[in-house]
């Protein structure tokens, strides 16, 4: 019962933050140098031709009454259609989201077993493996993403030829309709969250393993995967999930590294063109969406971290 | 690199974080466009076949792609647009009037040059059976392309009074000129105007069109399938199918195609160009003149140093144009002359090749006071090679006096804040390949503001008069004159013409014979 309020408030929260950051991205986008005008008529357009279009995209409006009019309209679902092509932004984000969060998940679905394991050994061995452990996830850690990608895809996809080079989707399909295809942007993000998680889970795996309440619970007898299970992990577990689900928020939107290189039909890249035509009804649906589900997952780790707080109290 | 570490630095800052999370990777360029890859030996994939499905990857404009190719701005719009429906004709150097047309059979001028006669070509029918006629033509034109943003129909609004095409009969459109112009052909055969049928307003799936192929699916941002429309005009596609799929990144259209998911991959890098010349399986089919993208310089003659006639000169004397085709574009490129729209029939060929003269460069700045200069030279990487050609243009700059100095734009900024864009003293740019004469009517005359304070009116004139004049020869020589002056006294170093660098697996053919390259068209092409 106490979750549940707790989740209602943290979702009241939440909504009126969404309020105010969608108003905050709004306003990033207006003082972004630059219109739309350009990618809309070409580099060349006259003033007049300018001026034209300019009100038919309806620039020529403050930023406020433009801000109002797409609340109204937010409100009632309708995000507006952008300005280059003048699509559905909706129908956008609706097509593109579902790809994103699915890599997000998958990523999610490689990382936190092989976290924990990882971060379980190396947290309550101690010793040569854990430093061997410890010393390459921070040297992976410190390697950007694209030269990852680049690796994995001479190895796995030129090399080997095991997965494709390009993450093409079958026109109308989904990234689901070819699993080898997910492979290797799965795994280039995973190499990046896997190192950060395996560190945070293994700092706190060693402070719980070193507390009195598992020191008692070893001198009962208590050993080896019980102990891991029962005693350390839920205790150590409460950080280590909040980080992730921060990490794994930001990856729906911004994988675009991945998304450009594996060619994956994901959202970020939609923001990233978005941004570069100026399509403000395209950056702000996208933006605010992204920010839904970030607020959205970082709920969802807030109510983890407290379920596994209030056993470990109760474990006490 | 600097995406990682900035989600990085951005979670520690919790929930304010998430707006800037969300916007964070779009505002920061992707940093993955061009690096090195490492070579694929040659080896395993896809054999050539005859008949057939084509696939072929382009650049695309991600999830705002449209099949209304009135409104979508990226060259697979167009592209797509190509293979679906008819076109008005494209330009031919060897057709009789300059032109190969599509469904019509021919264009009449008018004496006085005040009005085009189109023949619609009979026979022509769309894929529900009924026959093309000058109601479609009319609609397609007067309708759909007078409403346009789109510059490519902005040049055909710019000289013909859309609005006031009339149909004479069922073959016959009578497009009135807006200003008496010779050379009005290569305007609406310049492969761009497609033929939609009469009252279509919502570009679908399934509607009935006269191009080589019927498009069976179009999802935006992946890709659009066709198959062979068997009672096409002219002649029936080689091809059982064609694919146009979407693959943004440079690396990845290549490799796409090196590993056989593609046959054919559209506007390269340079970069990924060069690392597929050992490829036994893949052949670099750079676009040949005039589809030919400009890389040039505009020097804003409202701004002190430029405004002097020398100065100017100096500049286009400075560029190494030959080490820039051989650095930046490893040979794949050619040599320009400071004029735009080289390779089309009204380009001035005639007038002598700038020469790379530091030293009179050196001389001509002392003269004019301005050795020792500063200039910032601004661009963007709107399109390959521009950055680098900036940076190339500005040590060039250096050996002439002038202590120049580069500023790269965030991709889009460029041309988007356009007000900061006009006010540049030195902007690196592209040009598009467009007819010479009318297109510095369209966007150079008049002291337009990308013009960059050029204004002649003696030049707009004599341009003017040029493309009002019938005879050829009298008309070639009005129009070398106007370009000698622009050549002479113009604001503009154009030192190099960039090809579009194509790539095809072995085998694929033909798709240079239907002309109009840079939007590469799939009617003629096959598997081998």
């Amino acid at each position: 019962m106490r979750v549940i309020a707790f989740a209602g408030r943290r979702l009241a929260g939440a909504a009126v933050l969404l309020v105010l950051l969608s108003g905050v991205i709004f306003a990033a986008t207006a003082v972004l140098p630059g219109d739309a005008v350009s990618a809309v008529a070409g580099v060349d357009a006259s003033e007049a031709q300018r001026a034209d279009v300019r009100a038919g995209l309806g620039l020529d409006r403050s930023a406020a009454e433009r801000y109002a009019s797409w609340v109204a309209g937010a409100v009632r679902g309708d995000l507006g259609n952008g300005f280059v092509g003048d699509r559905p932004v909706t129908e956008v984000v609706a097509t593109r989201l579902p790809n994103s969060l699915l890599l997000a998940g998958l990523t999610l679905a490689v990382t936190v077993p092989l976290a924990t394991l990882l971060g379980l050994w190396t947290g309550l061995r101690g010793g040569g493996a854990d430093r061997l452990v410890a010393t390459g996830a921070q040297v992976i850690a410190a390697i950007p993403e694209f030269v990852i990608a680049a690796l994995l895809v001479a190895v796995l996809a030129v090399g080997l030829e095991v997965f494709p080079r390009v993450s093409l989707v079958p026109l109308g399909g989904t990234p689901l309709d070819v699993p080898r295809a997910l492979v290797l942007p799965v795994l280039t993000l995973s190499a990046v969250g896997l190192t950060v998680a395996t560190r945070l889970l293994r700092v706190s795996v060693a402070d719980a393993a070193a507390t009195p309440y598992c020191e008692a619970a070893r001198l009962n007898g208590v050993r080896g995967t019980r102990l891991a299970a029962r005693h350390i992990l839920p205790n150590a577990a409460g950080p280590a999930v909040q980080a992730l689900t921060l990490t794994t928020g930001a990856l729906v939107g911004s994988a675009v590294v991945v998304e450009n290189v594996f060619d994956y039909p994901g959202i970020g890249r939609e923001l990233q063109l978005a941004v570069a035509a100026r399509d403000i009804p395209m950056v702000q649906g996208i933006a605010t969406t992204l920010v839904a589900v970030m607020l959205a997952v970082l709920l969802l780790g807030d109510i983890c971290a407290r379920a596994l707080g209030a056993r470990e109290r109760h474990g006490r | 690199m600097s995406r990682q570490f900035d989600r990085r630095a951005f979670l520690r800052r919790g929930a304010a974080g998430a707006a800037a999370l969300a916007v964070g990777p779009g505002l920061l360029a992707a940093c993955a466009t061009d690096e090195p890859r490492p070579g694929r030996k040659p080896g395993a994939g896809s054999p050539p076949r005859s008949g057939g499905t084509l696939r072929a990857a382009f650049v695309g404009g991600g999830a705002s792609e449209t099949l209304d190719f009135f409104k979508g701005p990226s060259a697979l719009d167009l592209v797509r647009a190509r293979a679906w429906h008819g076109t008005l004709g494209n330009l031919d150097p060897e057709g009789p009037d300059g032109v190969r047309y599509g469904v019509l059979k021919g264009i009449d001028v008018s004496d006085d040059l005040s009005a085009y006669t189109l023949h619609v070509r009979p026979g022509v029918r769309f894929t529900d059976g009924s026959e093309l006629t000058s109601a479609d033509i009319l609609h397609s034109l007067g309708a759909l392309a007078a409403r346009s943003t789109l510059p490519v129909y902005r040049l055909a609004a710019a000289n013909f009074d859309l609005a006031r095409a009339k149909a004479d009969g069922d073959l016959k459109v009578v497009l009135p000129t807006l200003r008496p112009i010779a050379d009005g052909r290569m305007i609406l055969c310049q492969g761009n105007f497609l033929v939609v049928k009469d009252g279509t307003k919502n570009f679908r799936e399934g509607m009935p069109s006269c191009g080589p192929f019927r498009l069976t699916g179009f999802t935006a941002g992946q890709g659009s399938a066709f198959e062979r429309y068997d009672d096409h005009y002219g002649h029936v596609p080689h091809l059982d199918g064609l694919e146009l799929r979407s693959i943004a990144d440079s690396t990845a259209r290549a490799g796409a195609l090196t590993s056989g998911e593609t046959d054919f991959a559209h506007d390269l890098s340079p970069v990924t160009a060069r690392t597929l010349a050992d490829d036994g399986k893949v052949r670099l089919v750079p676009t040949k003149s005039p589809y030919l993208v400009g890389l040039s310089f505009q020097m804003n003659m409202n701004t002190e140093p430029f405004a002097d006639p020398r100065v100017r000169e100096a500049f286009k004397l400075a560029a190494d144009r030959e080490a820039m085709v051989k650095t930046v574009f490893y040979g794949n490129a050619e040599i320009g002359n400071d004029l735009p729209s080289m390779g089309f029939p009204d380009y001035a060929e005639g007038l002598p090749q700038r020469a790379h003269d530091p030293e009179r460069a050196r001389k001509l700045l002392k003269e004019a006071g301005a050795d020792g200069m500063r200039i910032q030279l601004t661009t963007g990487p709107e399109t390959p090679g521009m950055v680098e050609m900036a940076t190339l243009f500005a040590e060039d700059l250096k050996k002439a006096g002038v202590r120049a100095s580069v500023r790269e734009l965030p991709a889009g900024q460029l041309y988007a804040d356009f007000a900061a864009y006009a006010a540049l003293p030195l902007a690196g740019s592209y040009q598009m390949p467009i007819p010479a004469l009318s297109t510095y009517q369209m966007n150079t005359a008049g002291g337009s503001p990308s013009a960059f304070g050029w204004k002649q009116a003696e030049t707009d004139a004599l341009v003017a008069k040029a493309r009002a004049e019938s005879d050829r020869a009298e008309a070639k020589k009005l129009g070398t004159r106007a370009q000698r002056s622009r050549w002479e006294e113009g604001n503009q170093v154009l030192p190099v013409f960039k090809p579009n660098l194509n790539a095809q697996a072995e085998g694929v053919g033909g798709i240079g014979d239907d002309l109009f390259e840079q939007f590469p068209g799939f009617s003629q092409a096959s598997l081998g």
